[in-house]
């Protein structure tokens, strides 16, 4: 921006780097590849006089989406899945239960090949970076030298705290597993650390703030510090447990669909049931920080707001809308079919609950999926006096769409509690008690989440994004909150019923677990079209302008496009590494094994086996929240 | 074949692909395989459906000499280089903000002379308030504004007097910065700013 | 007929009715994408209610499965099914003709009414004090350029606004200026209709682009006139005013 005539030279290929940045980028090369420090130095020679580089064909643009793309969901399944093995642990240790454990131990197996894919993959998008858009990289380099050094130490600590916890996981066990569990608890910090600093850069280029005199590290530190740092910090945090938690699932459900005897059917099942627990609720909280964020965003430039969700990149979140009613409407029919298949004998009895909440959800989706602008032909257009219909017009603004968001998270919610408590009977009369107090919270709760998002559209927008649209999210974090460790107390006093039997899910459960996984994917990729494209020509909001011919922001259609190829590529990349990772298990486990792998594809899953698999697992089946 | 038509007939042929898997195909991986193809396939085919828009990047400007005629057209560039090259408005606003880190500019340009907002942007530091509240000497609190007229931000004269032209437009006061004095100002010349309008 | 799939059915056909020929009586008709969109949510709802459990996966798929695959069909059946079979090509044949003829129907409208303003627009804020002689004097300029299109009510229906498509903007209406901030009308006022970026169609809008006709302070002037006159106020970040 600041010589808009500069030359682009788009033949060269070779790199030109600032010198002063050039250390940095030494430190992290050195980490990843060694060659790369003596292509940087060559690169010190260079003039510094290319502002971009294009690959011919492919367009750098598009290279860089797809690898940063791939290297992001990748670090997202790296650092959701050691909270996700952690907390498995933990219930482990505390529970005594040795399958916590194993599940732990099976997931951090896959870290240490996940690990090398991401880094492989963040040195691919650094090359990248610094060969197309060197000015760009000259100048963050200059803001965050400091914060690269510390990526690069934390980079360190983790890699060394990741192959202690890994391989000494069977050495640790016994009285030593409090130091492994604090390790665990060190590589969890550690990751935060890695997500966080990088964090910095990608929310400076949305949200920057000036940065003035001082030091390199002052510098460095003012830039961090940005408006929608903390905002993406959590909102991240929260969605790589649940992406973890849905890749779990998703393994879970194709290990179920290949199982060849009962046995290896009931651990899958019940895995897929862990992981579809973690991801759901990881995804209760999401929207509320995902709604924190957007608010950020607003505050720190309305511009930036309006594009994003009045403006150009308005139908973006009705595609949102309907991933995550897709997502949501999974995992409650897989809680649903969890109900009428684990539990034998519930079918009837929650036919009718089920159909309630069914019908809440499809209402809502039905709301959040309306557009405030309709696609209508002319004349439809003609008759409504616009494209706002003015009795569905109302659907389209935030306030519905915040009111149908929370009420979907209680009834989801709910779909969880029910899960939970089939098939235990409360005995004491305290019990019962205390159930009728939680139906009438609950309904009340409900009333006062619409109420509020009804009242909204009377009052000015300040006190509704204030108070009234706060006031709900803390309604229904209040009730998630305590309802949670209320209905451990009840179901410690309660009589089991009927067992849940493992083992027994059908076919569709397994889809419905690829599924919410691929969602949650999709999710992350659609999400973060937006984060990035709603800096529209800028590469560092109103500071730094994209000159290149890549400047625009390309159409939803094609985005989407190279989101479900980015999407493609991240579910083959993790099928890839999951199968590495197991190849040894089944060797061992071949012998044993002695059935042609086709024979349980005759099997209908759907035709219930009498009791298959014998006695249930010992101890509780529900985790204990 | 528009980009479009292309991109529907790829989206349409790999859901075609995944039900063909789904249909003749037993192995159970590249079912699934075959189900995930027909997921993304789908919601691309949506995303293709819904009304396609893509954003253009507004034209270059410059600050061009030549076209400044009247105190306006210095204000408009003034309004341009407040919110991008100057950075500006990554913390002052004009009017109440809640994301604002420093000090509300509306009706600044009233309240302070032509000269006074030329020497608080680049020499941010002349006049500051002291602390007292602790024992001892009173102690400087440092401004957090940048030099603006330095790197990195680094505007010429010319800039910032069109900025203050555009802040005194602001305030509803009448731009008393001068046209031909902005233009006779070259990189080494004086503050030239003509008269000077009695706010205080 | 009592099967899920027959409810299924009714259930269909009952939600379009009420979406295309009920609720048409109270207020406008829904435009085709909604209804469709409404409909395909209760196919979903069906299908994941009655596949639920084995049983009802039978009662919903079956028959449509047997239907498919001829197991066991015989007379009329047979026939539906040879029907089926030979219709959906052309179905598909037809809705591929439909889409790509070229025809005189303009393109389904999704113009985006509020666009988001540039960069320098966005922090503005009035700098004239909200006197009543500012307020009078905002109204009278507002009298004379705004009213023939925008109406002397502030309701979008001046003596010049038939013809127009978009209509001028109804400032009564809280989805307009309610909704917006000062420093959004005076964008919209200054730079008009060509100055809307792409998804705000600016070839569509015949808003003319002031800032050639009237200084910025009459502009800001008329802001105020408006908005006192439409009995609205401009969305602030403030809590009280």
């Amino acid at each position: 921006m600041k010589n808009p005539g500069t030359i682009e030279t788009r033949h060269s290929w070779l790199p030109k780097v600032k010198p002063a940045s050039l250390f940095g980028w030494s430190v992290v090369w050195t980490l990843l590849l060694l060659p790369a420090c003596v292509w940087a130095q060559d690169a010190a020679t260079q003039a510094m006089s290319v502002e971009y580089r294009d690959i011919p064909g492919l367009g750098s643009r598009n290279v860089i989406w797809v690898i940063a793309q791939q290297h992001l969901l990748l670090a997202g399944f790296v650092l959701g899945v050691p909270i996700f093995a952690w907390v498995c642990e933990i219930v482990g240790w505390k529970t005594k239960e040795a399958r916590y454990d194993t599940l732990a131990k099976e997931f951090t197996k896959l870290l240490t090949s996940a690990y090398a894919t991401t880094a492989l993959f963040g040195g691919i998008l650094l090359f990248l970076l610094i060969g197309l858009y060197p000015k760009l990289m000259a100048y963050l380099s200059d803001v965050f030298f400091p914060s690269f050094i510390l990526y690069c130490i934390l980079f360190l600590l983790e890699t060394v705290t990741l192959y202690l916890y890994w391989y000494g996981w069977d050495a640790m066990q016994g009285n030593k597993k409090g130091f492994h569990l604090f390790l665990g608890f060190l590589l969890n910090l550690f990751a935060l650390g890695i997500m966080i600093v990088p964090n910095a850069w990608a929310t400076f280029q949305a949200s920057p703030v000036v940065v003035a005199d001082g030091t390199a590290i002052d510098r460095a530190w003012a830039a961090t510090w940005n408006p929608t740092w903390w905002p993406v910090n959590i909102h991240r945090l929260i969605a790589n447990v649940v992406l973890g938690g849905f890749i779990c699932g998703a393994y879970a459900g194709i290990r179920y669909l290949l199982a060849a005897s009962q046995a290896e059917r009931e651990h899958y099942d019940w895995m897929g049931y862990v992981g579809n627990f973690i991801g759901v609720f990881g995804m209760l909280p999401l929207p509320f920080a995902g709604y924190w964020l957007m608010r950020e965003i607003y505050q720190y430039n309305q511009q930036m707001g309006i594009t994003l969700m009045g403006g150009f990149l308005a139908w973006l979140f009705i595609l949102q809308a309907m991933l995550i009613g897709v997502l949501f409407l999974g995992a409650n029919y897989y809680f649903w079919m969890g109900i009428t298949y684990r539990i034998p004998g519930s079918e009837q009895s929650y036919k009718r609950p089920i159909l309630a909440m069914l019908i809440v959800l499809m209402v809502c989706l039905g709301v959040w999926m309306t557009p405030h602008s309709l696609v209508a032909s002319l004349e439809e257009a003609r008759k409504m006096g616009g494209t706002h219909h003015p009795l569905l017009g109302v659907f389209g603004v935030m306030s519905a769409k915040m009111t149908v968001a929370n009420l979907m998270i209680l009834v989801t919610f709910m779909s969880f509690i029910m899960y939970w408590r089939a098939g235990k009977q409360e005995t004491s009369g305290w019990a019962k008690m205390a159930k009728a107090v939680m139906g009438a919270l609950l309904v009340i709760a409900g009333i006062a989440v619409i109420v509020l998002g009804v009242w909204g559209y009377f009052v000015p927008a300040i006190i509704r994004i204030n108070y009234f649209s706060v006031a709900q999210v803390l309604i229904v974090l209040f009730i998630m909150i305590t309802f949670t460790p209320l209905t451990a107390v009840l179901m410690k006093s309660a009589k089991t019923m009927t067992e849940m039997v493992w083992g027994r899910m059908p076919i569709r459960a397994a889809y419905c677990l690829v599924s919410n996984a691929v969602m949650v994917i999709l999710l992350m990729s659609l999400m973060g079209y937006a984060r990035s494209s709603s800096r529209v020509h800028w590469h560092v909001y109103g500071v730094m302008r994209d000159t290149s011919d890549y400047a625009y922001s390309p159409a939803l259609g094609y985005a989407a496009a190279f989101m479900s190829l980015n999407t493609f590529v991240f579910c083959l990349l993790v099928a890839f590494i999951f199968w590495v990772a197991t190849m040894g298990d089944k060797g061992k486990k071949g012998p044993e094994r002695g059935q042609p792998a086709e024979e349980p594809a005759k099997i209908p899953m759907d035709a219930t086996p009498a009791m298959a698999g014998g006695a249930p697992r010992e101890g509780e089946a529900t985790p204990k929240g | 074949m528009s980009e479009v038509a292309l991109l529907q007939l790829i989206g349409l042929t790999v859901v075609g692909c995944g039900i063909l898997i789904l249909l003749f195909i037993t192995s159970k991986f590249l079912r699934v395989v075959g189900f995930v193809v027909i997921v993304l396939g789908t919601f691309t085919l949506i995303a293709l459906g819904v009304p396609q828009m893509p954003s253009l990047p507004p034209a270059i400007e410059t600050f061009d000499i030549a076209k400044v005629k009247t105190p306006d057209d210095l204000a408009s560039i003034g309004q341009k280089i407040f919110f991008s090259k100057g950075q500006c408005a990554l913390c002052h606003s004009i009017g109440p903000s809640e994301s604002a880190r420093c000090p509300d500019l509306k009706g600044i340009g009233a309240k302070l002379a032509p000269e006074f907002i030329y020497e608080s942007l680049t020499e941010p530091q002349a006049y500051i308030y002291l602390d007292f509240r602790h024992e001892g000497l009173p102690k400087e609190y440092p401004a957090r504004m940048p030099h603006i007229n330095k790197n990195p931000i680094a505007l010429s004269k010319q800039e910032i007097y069109s900025v203050i032209a555009f802040l005194q437009k602001m305030s509803g006061e009448p731009i008393s910065v001068k046209v031909e004095d902005v233009l006779g100002v070259g990189e080494e010349g004086d503050v030239k700013v003509a008269s000077v309008h009695g706010a205080y | 007929m009592k099967g899920p799939l027959a409810q299924t059915g009714i259930l269909l056909v009952g939600m379009y009715v009420f979406l295309k020929f009920i609720l048409p009586l109270f207020t406008a008709p829904l435009p085709a994408s909604l209804i469709f969109l409404y409909l395909a949510l209760t196919v979903a709802a069906a299908m994941i209610f009655y596949t639920m459990s084995g049983a009802g996966l039978e009662e919903f798929m079956g028959p449509i499965g047997r239907f498919l695959t001829g197991e066991g069909q015989k007379g009329v059946a047979t026939t539906a099914r040879v029907m089926v079979f030979m219709l959906f090509p052309l179905l598909v044949g037809w809705q591929t003709y439909t889409k790509l003829a070229p025809s005189d129907v303009p393109p389904p409208e999704n113009r985006t009414i509020h666009p988001a303003p540039p960069g320098e627009f966005v922090g503005l804020s009035n700098p004239f004090q909200k006197t009543q002689e500012n307020i009078m004097m905002g109204k009278g300029l507002y009298a004379a350029f705004c009213s023939p299109c925008h109406g002397a009510n502030f309701d979008g229906k001046g003596p010049a606004s038939v013809g127009f498509n978009p209509p001028p903007a109804n400032f009564g209406d809280p989805g307009t200026i309610a909704q917006l901030q000062e420093s959004y009308l005076f964008w919209r006022i200054k730079k008009g209709g060509v100055g809307l970026p792409v998804e705000g169609m600016p070839w569509k809008s015949a808003m003319p682009r002031w800032e050639v006709e009237l200084p910025d302070e009459w502009i800001w002037k008329i802001i105020m006139g408006e908005y006192d006159g439409a009995g609205q106020s401009p969305r602030t970040w403030e809590e009280e005013e």
